[in-house]
């Protein structure tokens, strides 16, 4: 059973920290979803992990073995990035059919065959350049390096940009086919939370170049609370517990709570307490306090 | 099962109880086989960890049970657990919510019993 570890991984460009010492584990066999805002260090982070980057400071290992310029360590990893990133570099240049040559020739389990069956199942014209394709099919270009790399480690940055909402389910579903099969590690970081929520095991919510959490993804969202009502009467249900993001208008107040263990919500019938999506979970923990309405 | 998943009530729950109302309804029969975790990810397009967790609380319920090897089947007498286990929830899940609401609304108890006593049988409108 391989894990990967990174510990203390920094990264400075030009004079700014864009990571500060992340401590991060991934355990073979699951499917984690990785979540933050624009800028948070998503992308830095999957490229450090997959030895893509170098880290100013820090360590990644896959089994304890250092990944920085280890062939058999980075046979067993994938990261496949964002193609419309690539923007008016080199590497966009080049045809669809050229780009998976070189993926086929760098992943030394590449599946041609499941190559193949995803191009014709996403409609995909080989022959284009990947800087005339839509970004959509960009993203699909993404999917089929990542499935057909057969690593035990892939990485998916942005897999479902720009596509539309049935290709989305597509991906998901042809994700968790693979994953039910082989028992690899995916680690999928999307914007588009609410319908991948389903599809993580365990979520981990990057904010600020830090790991804010990382946790199972039902357990978090059992311990996630929404209370509101007259401001006295959630103020009271809310003592002694965390609350992480109020709204206020007039008497009326919200308040998101994150439940510790052994903790709950005392029963009140004159409060309104709901479960939250995870998109309203990662909103109230990484959005910004709004400003009190006067 | 083929419910269409919520965002109000966990998915784990929501697989659960899906699996109760198929036993109550007669999709699912005593002592036949119910559908994999992995069928039942891939149906939902869900974490088949998620669809585990579910069917592991009808397991510890015991109205699933595993045959080694082959799979999760309906317990004999799962129907009626299920039934029990609803009429025993049904104070915590309706009545109590029923109260709140009617107090909230300045309905007396007295009223609230005359209404039930006038309302129809078999929930047809009245």
């Amino acid at each position: 059973m391989s894990i990967l570890s990174g510990k203390g991984i920094t990264k400075t460009y030009g004079g700014s920290e864009v990571l500060h010492a992340v401590d991060l584990e991934l355990e073979p066999n699951k499917i984690y979803g990785l979540i933050g805002r624009n800028g948070a260090g998503k992308t830095t982070l999957l490229s450090i992990l997959t030895a893509q980057n170098p880290a100013t400071a820090g360590s990644v290992t896959l089994n304890g073995e250092p990944v920085w310029e280890n062939p058999e360590a980075l046979s067993r990893l994938c990261f496949s990035r964002e193609l419309g990133l690539l923007g008016g570099s080199s590497a966009s240049a080049i045809k669809v059919k050229e780009y998976l040559q070189v993926a086929e020739t760098f992943f030394p389990h590449w599946d041609k065959e499941m190559a193949e069956h995803l191009i014709k199942l996403f409609h995909l014209d080989i022959k284009k350049r990947i800087s005339k394709l839509s970004r959509g099919m960009q993203s699909m270009v993404t999917i089929i390096v990542a499935l057909a790399s057969k690593a035990e480690f892939t990485f998916l940055d942005e897999p479902v940009a720009g596509l539309d909402v049935v290709a989305r389910e597509k991906f998901y579903r042809l994700l968790l086919a693979e994953y039910e099969e082989s028992g690899r590690t995916f680690v999928v970081s999307t914007h588009i939370i609410e319908e991948a929520a389903d599809v993580f095991e365990e979520v981990i919510l990057v904010n600020e170049g830090r790991i804010m959490l990382k946790e199972n993804t039902q357990e978090l969202l059992d311990r996630c609370y929404h209370v509101s009502g007259h401001a006295d009467a959630v103020a009271a249900v809310c003592e002694g517990l965390e609350v992480r993001h109020e709204e206020r208008l007039g008497r009326s107040r919200g308040a998101t709570v994150l439940l510790a263990p052994g903790q709950s919500l005392p029963e009140r019938a004159d409060v309104t307490v709901q479960k939250m999506s995870l998109q309203k979970v990662f909103v109230a923990l990484c959005g910004e306090e709004e400003e009190e309405s006067v | 099962m083929n419910e269409i998943l919520t965002q109000e009530k966990s998915i784990y729950i929501q697989i659960k109880e899906m699996i109760e109302d198929d036993i109550l309804r007669d999709v699912l029969l005593e002592e036949e086989r119910v559908p994999s975790t992995n069928e039942l990810a891939r149906l939902y397009a869900i974490n088949p960890a998620t669809a585990a967790k579910g069917v592991n609380l009808l397991v510890d319920e015991e109205i699933l049970y595993k045959k080694r090897g082959i799979g999760m089947f309906v317990a004999a007498g799962a129907k009626a657990r299920i039934a029990n286990k609803r009429r025993e929830r049904f104070y915590d899940d309706y009545i109590r919510s029923l109260m709140a609401e009617a107090a909230s609304l300045g309905i007396t108890k007295a009223e609230l019993v005359r209404m039930i006593a006038e309302a129809p049988e078999d929930g047809e409108p009245g």
